[in-house]
């Protein structure tokens, strides 16, 4: 990898320590999200700013090679179906669209609020693929009327 | 009282970017805090003074909370703004590649 990809060696070294803390940090943001403000998209906005961070340390190429964009754009469009089939799955187990058909657990602890957590957890597919696919297409703007690659 | 005339100052403030300023990044943020403002808007009608989140009153416990319908509807608010945003952004850019600028006073005559 070229040095003019991308930003410079600081900018590099401190993004490859920090990412996987914000990384962390939209997780749990997403895993707590039926117990604390937040939730999944608070938390998918989080993580694509993580890979958002990469992408401008580091340059679009790297990018490009590191994540499939087209398997980011089916899993972003997958997950809308999910949410569907997650609902249709409440309708024909629990009697209504998206209603609980798993567990409540125990009020206020992690493993609890039936499948909220799960739909958070789909939303937040949803969120950050989302948003890290159109910031990504507005970065390839320049290519289709036969622009050059930087 | 005071915090509505300030959310309608904050209002009054995107209206003026938006409609003096010629460079489309700053219309493009203009627009976006005339929707901030009117987003607190919206979520200052529904709070209400000591009270907690909804999601924090456990059962059997003071019922003084905050509403939350209003925190969901402006959480979609935000949402579409996020896309409208995107969309504005595209556009402006766009135009840059047609124009090769952002100032509105010299983006007149059609080319293509």
């Amino acid at each position: 990898m070229k040095q003019r990809d991308g930003m410079t060696l600081i900018v590099k070294t401190v993004t490859r320590i920090s990412v996987w803390l914000i990384l962390l940090y939209g997780i749990y943001i997403i895993l707590h999200g039926h117990l604390s403000p937040g939730g999944g998209f608070a938390g998918g906005v989080i993580i694509a700013l993580a890979l958002l961070n990469v992408m401008l340390a580091y340059g679009r190429q790297f990018i490009d090679r590191w994540v499939n964009i087209g398997f980011l754009h089916d899993l972003e469009s997958s997950s809308a179906a999910l949410f569907l089939a997650m609902g249709i799955l409440g309708m024909a187990v629990g009697g209504g669209f998206l209603a609980n058909f798993i567990s409540q657990g125990k009020l206020f602890s992690l493993l609890s609020a039936g499948t909220i957590p799960l739909l958070n957890i789909i939303i937040s597919i949803k969120v950050s693929m989302g948003l890290f696919v159109v910031v990504w297409t507005l970065s390839v703007f320049h290519l289709d009327k036969g622009g050059k690659e930087e | 009282m005071t915090v509505y005339v300030l959310c309608f100052i904050l209002l009054l403030v995107g209206l003026y970017g938006a409609l003096t300023k010629r460079d489309l990044i700053k219309i493009i943020l203009s627009l976006s805090i005339m929707g901030y403002a009117v987003n607190l808007m919206i979520i200052l009608f529904a709070y209400r003074t000591d009270g907690s989140f909804a999601i924090l009153v456990k059962e059997g416990s003071n019922p003084n909370m905050v509403d939350p319908l209003p925190q969901a509807l402006i959480l979609t608010s935000i949402v579409i703004e996020l896309g409208i945003t995107a969309m504005l952004v595209a556009l402006a850019i766009r135009l840059f590649q047609q124009y090769k600028t952002f100032d509105i006073t010299k983006i007149r005559r059609l080319s293509g």
